[in-house]
C-alpha cells in the first residue's frame, strides 16, 4: 500500500457529462481509498460549475491538498478551471476516453475507470517537486545576422521593444539585396530611411564587415564570437537569422540562351539599366527556371513584379522601345495587382502566355521561339535583349557557425529553405532560440520580408522571456520541467546526444553528454533513448510511468479480461482519441491509456515492466511521421519505428510473440480510425492468447 | 505563325476607336466563353483580343470571325477587366473597310469628321454640274414639278455610272478580302462546300444570328425594320426611275409604290429611333458609338427625312420644294455611292464573310 499522508493527495470525481451514468462513483472512491491510505475524496455532479469549483476549492483548502487528481473530462478542456495555485493537478479522462466510448454500467468499464484513476494517483504519488531551470544569468540582447530588409526590420523592432540589438552584416553597408535595387515603385518601403535609422539608433549596435566565428551556448546564454578588424564576443539571449537569398544560378539555364551576351538575368539588368540605355526590343522570360522540376519547383513570388517593374524602366529610358513579356502566369499577389494594371496601361508592353522553345542569338538580335502561346501555337519573337526572370535560392545558414553537434547551420528543409518544420510557427527553426526571417526561410518580396523581420524578432524576444521564467518556448510553451540527468550512472553511450532532434546536448571528447536545457523542447526523446534510465523530468520519469503501469490490477484469467497498455502521444494521437469520444465511437474497455510527451519518449524498460506485470499487449499510437512533419518533435515517431524493430527481436528471445507490441500512426484528424485501431488490436491479441508471464 | 512584329500604331488606333485599354485584357477567355455565336473550335473574340493587344493587323483584317459577331455586347458586359471586346471587334470591322478601300482616299473621306465637308462636296459639285449642263438654274413657277427643274435622265445615268464605278473598285477589295480569309482561316480537311447562298440568304433575311445574340430582341427588330425598309425603298426607287423613263412620273399618292415607299420610310424611322435611343440610353451594353456609327445613322435619317419632305413639298406646293429635292439627292448619292467604304459596307463584307464561313463549315 502506498501512502498519501505526506503529500496530501486528493481525488475529485465529477459525475456530470454522462460519467455518473456510466460508472459507480462510490465504488470508484472505495477502490481508490483501498489503494491509497488516507486519500481525501470528493464527488460533485458538475465539478466545473461555479458551485462545484467553489466546493472543490474549499475542500482542497481544508484538507491542505497539494496534489490533486481530477477524474472528469479530458485534460484538453477546462484547463483553466482546474488549475489551482500551489497544487499539482492531473486529470483522469473519464469522459472522452471512458464514459463516451465504453458500455455504461458494465463491470469492465468500472474496472477501467478504477485502473485509470489509480494510474494517475500513482503518478501523483511518485513525481518530484519541480525546480525550474533558471540560469544564473540570462542575456536580453538579440543578435540579428544579416543587414538586409528583414534584418533591419528585426533590429528596429527589437530596439523599439527595449531590447538591445547587435546587427551583424558581412558586407560594408546595410540594405542587402534590396539596397542594390534601382527603383521600388510598388511598395512604400523607404529602405535608406530605415537603414540610416538603424545606424543611428542607440539601441542597435551595427557591426559592418563582420563575420561570425562561432555561436555557442543556449537560449539566454549564447556566446557569439565575431570578427571584423578585431575580435569580440557578444553575449545574447537569442538570434534572428536574416541572411537572405541569391538568384538561381543562370549558368544552368543554357536552354534559355544564357550563354549569349544578349541574354541577362533580372539582377544583371537591374544593374545595367542604371548605367546604359536599354535597346529597342526587350523580351522578358518569366519563370526562367522556376516552377520547373528540373530547376526550382517553387514560385519565388517576386520575379513577376520585378520584371513588370523593369519593363517600365525600359519604357522610361527609351520611349520608343517595345517590351515583350512571355509568362506562364502573371503572379502579382495582393496589392501588386494594382501595379500590374499600371504596367498594363502602357500599350508598348506586350504580354502573352507561352512556353519558351528556343532562344538563338543571331549575332545582332535574338530570336525566341515561343510555343503554346495565346497568339498562336508557335510564334517567333525577335528582340535585342532577353531578360530571364530567375527565382530565389536561400543563402546558406552555415555562416552562423553554430557549435552544435548537428551542424553549423540550420537544417535545410523543403527546397533548401531554413523554414520551421511543418508543425511549428513561422520563424521557428529546429534550433531553439534561433529564428529565421525573410528570404532565407521562404521566397518573399520586400514588404513580406520587412514584416518577417518584425515577426521573427517578436519570437526572439518571447524566447528570452521564457528562458528568464524557466519555461519551455514551444511547442510545450510554459512547461517548467526539463530533463535532469543522473550523471553518476551515465555510460557515455551517446544515445541521448545522437537522438535529440534539437541538438540540446553537446558532448565531451569522451562522449559524455553536456545538456543545454534552454535549447530543449521537452519532448522526452532522451528519456526514451537512455538504456541506463538516468534521464527524467520532474513529472515524467522512468519511475512515474512505471508506477502508473503497476497501478493497474491485472486479472489472472486472460479469457475474461485481457489488458492492453496504450502509450498515446499527447500531441496528435491523444486529441484524436478525445475526438473519437466526442463522436461516441465505442472501443474496448480493456485498454489502459498513458499519455506521453512523444512516442520517442517511451523507454524500453516500461515495455518490460508492462509485460512482467502481466499486460497481454502494448499498443503505441503516435503522430504521423514523414515529409510533412506531423510529428511535433521531428523524428519521434520514426525513432519509435526503429526502436520497435529492436524490441521485437528482444521479444522473440523472450519467447513472446512480437505482435504483442504494435505501433500505429494517426493524424490529429483521424479520430474515425481510433475505434478500428484499438478493437482490431484487441481482437488480434485474443487470438495470440494470454501473456505467459501473467501468473509469474 | 512566323515572326511576330507588333504594330503599335494599329493597336493604338483600335484602342482609340473602341475606347478600350487593350492591355488591361488579362487573356482569361471569358469573352469567348459567354459569346453565344462563337464556334466551339478556336472561338472568338478571345483570340482577337490577344491579337489586338499585340497590334497584329495582318491577323485581324481579313479575319472571318470578326464578321460572325453581331455585336450583342455580352462579351463587354461580362469582361472582368472592363475591356470592351465588342467595341474592339467593331473597330476592327471599321479598319477592314479602310483597309480594302480603293482608292484609299474614299475610305479616309468617310471615316473622319475633318474630311466630311469634302465627302459632301463631291455629290454637291457633281449634281450642280449636271444642273448647269442642263441649264435649269432658275426655279420654275407654278405647281411643283421636279422634272421641270431636275434633268432626271442625266442625273440617274450619271449617278448609276459613278456608283457602279465605285462598286467595281470595291469588288477588288472584296476579292482580296476573300483571299485573306482563305489564307488566315484555311478550309479544314473536309474542304469547301459550294457557295451556300440560300443558307446565308436565309440567315440574313431571318436575322437568325441576332436571335443567337443574348436577349436583345429590340436590336433585332430595329435592324429588321431598317433592313427591310431600306430594301423596299430601293425597289421603290428603281420603279421610280423606270417611271421617269416611261413618263408616268410623278406618281400619285394612291400608287401602290408610293404607299410602299411611305411604309418603308416609317419602318426606317422606327428602326432608327430604336437604334439611336439604345445607343444614347444604354451605353454600357451598346458600347462606344464611333463617328462612323453616327455618320451612318445620320445619313440614313437625313436621306429618309428629306425624301418625306420632298413628297410633302410636292403636294403642298412649298416654295422650298426644289431645295429639299436637291438636298435629298445629295443624301441619296452620299449613302449609296460611299456604301462600300462606310459602315454600310457590312452589307458586302458580312455577306461575303458569312458565305466563306459557312462554306468551310465554321459556325
Amino acid at each position: 500500500m502506498m501512502s498519501a499522508e505526506k503529500k496530501h493527495m486528493a481525488l475529485a470525481i465529477c459525475t456530470g457529462c454522462d460519467i455518473g451514468n456510466c460508472i459507480d462513483a462510490d465504488k470508484l472512491t472505495d477502490a481508490v481509498r483501498e489503494a491509497f491510505d488516507g486519500i481525501s475524496c470528493i464527488s460533485h455532479k458538475s465539478l466545473c460549475s461555479e458551485a462545484g469549483l467553489e466546493e472543490l476549492r474549499k475542500f482542497t483548502r481544508e484538507k491542505g491538498v497539494d496534489r490533486l487528481g481530477v477524474a472528469a473530462c479530458s485534460p484538453r478542456v477546462k484547463t483553466a478551471e482546474f488549475s489551482m495555485d500551489g497544487i499539482y493537478v492531473d486529470r483522469i479522462n473519464l469522459r472522452e476516453q471512458l464514459a463516451w466510448v465504453m458500455e455504461p454500467g458494465e463491470e469492465d468499464t468500472q474496472m477501467c475507470a478504477e485502473d485509470q484513476t489509480r494510474m494517475v494517483l500513482a503518478k501523483l504519488d511518485t513525481i518530484k517537486e519541480n525546480t525550474p531551470y533558471l540560469p544564473e544569468q540570462v542575456y536580453s540582447d538579440v543578435l540579428v545576422v544579416g543587414g538586409g530588409i528583414a534584418g533591419v526590420s528585426a533590429a528596429l523592432e527589437g530596439a523599439a521593444a527595449g531590447y538591445r540589438v547587435h546587427l551583424v552584416e558581412k558586407s560594408d553597408r546595410l540594405g542587402g539585396y534590396a539596397g542594390r535595387i534601382y527603383k521600388t515603385p510598388y511598395n512604400e518601403i523607404d529602405l535608406s530611411a530605415r537603414t540610416s535609422e538603424v545606424m543611428s539608433h542607440p539601441g542597435v549596435e551595427v557591426h559592418l564587415e563582420t563575420s561570425i566565428e562561432s555561436i555557442s551556448g543556449e537560449p539566454g546564454n549564447f556566446f557569439v564570437a565575431i570578427r571584423n578588424s578585431d575580435s569580440a564576443t557578444l553575449k545574447v539571449g537569442s538570434v534572428v537569422t536574416a541572411t537572405g537569398w541569391k538568384p538561381y544560378d543562370p549558368d544552368k539555364l543554357s536552354a534559355l540562351g544564357y550563354a549569349s551576351p544578349r541574354v541577362k538575368t533580372l539582377e544583371e539588368f537591374e544593374q545595367s539599366v542604371q548605367v546604359e540605355q536599354p535597346p529597342d526590343r526587350v523580351l522578358f522570360v518569366l519563370c526562367a527556371g522556376s516552377r520547373d522540376e528540373n530547376h526550382l519547383s517553387y514560385c519565388s513570388s517576386y520575379c513577376c513584379g520585378a520584371a513588370l517593374k523593369q519593363a517600365l524602366y525600359i519604357r522610361e529610358k527609351n520611349p520608343g522601345a517595345e517590351v515583350y513579356i512571355v509568362y506562364r502566369d502573371i503572379r502579382t499577389a495582393g496589392f501588386q495587382e494594382e501595379f500590374y494594371k499600371l504596367v498594363q496601361a502602357d500599350d508598348a508592353i506586350f504580354m502573352t502566355k507561352g512556353v519558351i522553345k528556343s532562344v538563338s542569338d543571331l549575332g545582332n538580335e535574338v530570336e525566341v521561339v515561343v510555343g503554346e502561346s495565346l497568339l498562336d501555337e508557335q510564334i517567333t519573337l525577335v528582340a535585342d535583349l532577353v531578360v530571364l526572370a530567375t527565382g530565389m535560392v536561400p543563402n546558406t545558414t552555415s555562416d552562423l557557425k553554430l557549435q552544435y553537434r548537428l551542424g553549423e547551420g540550420l537544417p535545410e528543409l523543403e527546397y533548401e529553405f531554413s523554414d520551421s518544420h511543418f508543425i511549428c510557427f513561422p520563424y521557428e527553426t529546429r534550433r531553439t532560440g534561433v529564428y529565421a526571417a525573410g528570404t532565407v526561410r521562404a521566397p518573399m518580396d520586400m514588404e513580406m520580408s520587412q514584416e518577417d523581420g518584425a515577426g521573427a524578432m517578436m519570437k526572439a524576444i518571447q524566447c528570452i522571456e521564457c528562458v528568464k521564467r524557466g519555461e519551455a518556448v514551444h511547442p510545450r510553451a510554459g512547461d517548467m520541467s526539463y530533463p535532469e540527468l543522473y550523471m553518476e550512472r551515465c555510460t557515455d553511450c551517446k544515445r541521448c546526444t545522437e537522438e535529440c532532434p534539437f541538438g540540446s546536448y553537446d558532448e565531451t571528447d569522451k562522449g559524455t553528454p553536456l545538456p543545454n536545457p534552454a535549447r530543449c523542447r521537452r519532448c522526452g526523446i532522451c528519456v526514451g533513448s537512455c538504456p541506463e534510465r538516468i534521464i527524467s523530468f520532474s513529472d515524467f520519469s522512468i519511475n512515474s510511468v512505471s508506477a502508473m503501469i503497476k497501478a493497474v490490477h491485472v486479472p489472472d484469467e486472460f479469457k475474461e479480461k485481457p489488458r492492453v497498455l496504450v502509450f498515446v502521444c499527447e500531441n496528435d494521437a491523444y486529441p484524436a482519441l478525445d475526438a473519437a469520444g466526442v463522436h461516441r465511437l465505442r472501443y474496448s474497455p480493456f485498454v489502459r491509456i498513458i499519455p506521453v510527451r512523444c512516442l520517442g519518449s517511451v523507454n524500453k524498460v516500461w515495455i518490460s515492466d508492462a509485460l512482467s506485470h502481466g499486460y497481454d499487449g502494448i499498443l503505441q499510437i503516435g503522430c504521423k511521421p514523414g515529409d510533412d512533419y506531423q510529428c511535433h518533435f521531428i523524428h519521434g515517431s520514426e525513432l519509435t519505428e526503429q526502436r520497435g524493430e529492436n524490441l521485437q527481436e528482444t521479444l522473440e528471445t523472450m519467447m513472446l510473440e512480437p505482435e504483442r507490441i504494435q505501433t500505429r500512426f494517426v493524424e490529429i484528424t483521424d479520430h474515425h480510425e481510433i475505434q478500428e485501431i484499438i478493437n482490431d488490436y484487441v481482437e488480434e491479441l485474443e487470438l495470440i492468447g494470454p501473456n505467459p508471464f501473467k501468473d509469474m | 505563325m512566323g515572326i511576330i512584329k507588333p504594330d503599335i500604331k494599329f493597336k493604338r488606333e483600335l484602342g482609340r476607336l473602341s475606347g478600350s485599354q487593350l492591355n488591361q485584357c488579362m487573356q482569361c477567355g471569358n469573352c469567348s466563353a459567354v459569346c453565344s455565336l462563337a464556334p466551339a473550335e478556336r472561338p472568338f473574340p478571345g483570340k482577337e483580343m490577344v491579337w489586338s493587344g499585340w497590334g497584329l493587323k495582318e491577323k485581324l483584317i481579313g479575319n472571318v470571325d470578326i464578321w460572325l459577331c453581331h455585336q450583342c455586347g455580352d462579351c463587354s458586359s461580362y469582361c472582368p477587366r472592363d475591356v470592351k471586346p465588342a467595341d474592339v471587334i467593331s473597330a476592327i470591322r471599321h479598319q477592314t473597310y479602310l483597309h480594302y478601300a480603293r482608292p484609299r482616299f474614299l475610305g479616309k473621306l468617310v471615316s473622319s469628321p475633318a474630311w466630311l465637308p469634302v465627302a459632301i462636296a463631291i455629290p454637291v459639285v457633281v449634281i450642280m454640274a449636271i444642273l448647269s449642263l442642263a441649264g435649269t438654274f432658275k426655279i420654275p413657277e407654278g405647281p411643283v414639278d421636279y422634272s421641270a427643274f431636275f434633268p432626271h435622265g442625266l442625273l440617274n445615268s450619271t449617278f448609276s455610272a459613278i456608283t457602279l464605278f465605285f462598286y467595281l473598285l470595291a469588288s477588288f477589295g472584296i476579292v482580296r478580302f476573300w483571299k485573306d480569309m482563305k489564307r488566315l482561316t484555311p478550309p479544314g480537311e473536309a474542304g469547301m462546300k459550294k457557295f451556300p447562298i440560300a443558307r446565308v440568304l436565309g440567315e440574313i433575311l431571318s436575322h437568325s444570328n441576332f436571335s443567337g445574340c443574348g436577349s436583345q430582341q429590340l436590336r433585332k427588330i430595329a435592324h429588321m425594320s431598317l433592313f427591310f425598309g431600306f430594301g423596299l425603298l430601293i425597289l421603290v426607287t428603281l420603279y421610280a426611275i423606270w417611271a421617269t423613263i416611261t413618263h408616268n412620273y410623278p406618281l400619285p399618292f394612291t400608287n401602290p409604290f408610293k404607299i410602299a415607299g411611305n411604309v418603308a420610310s416609317l419602318m426606317i424611322y422606327s428602326g432608327l429611333g430604336i437604334m439611336v435611343f439604345q445607343r444614347l440610353m444604354n451605353r454600357s451594353v451598346f458600347g462606344k458609338s464611333s463617328y462612323s456609327d453616327w455618320l451612318l445613322l445620320a445619313a440614313i435619317g437625313l436621306l429618309t427625312l428629306s425624301g418625306t419632305l420632298v413628297e410633302l413639298a410636292r403636294f403642298g406646293n412649298w416654295s422650298v420644294a426644289y431645295h429639299l429635292y436637291f438636298f435629298h439627292l445629295v443624301a441619296v448619292w452620299f449613302v449609296i455611292m460611299y456604301l462600300p467604304f462606310t459602315k454600310m459596307g457590312h452589307i458586302f463584307y458580312r455577306t461575303t464573310a458569312l458565305l466563306y464561313a459557312r462554306s468551310i463549315g465554321r459556325k
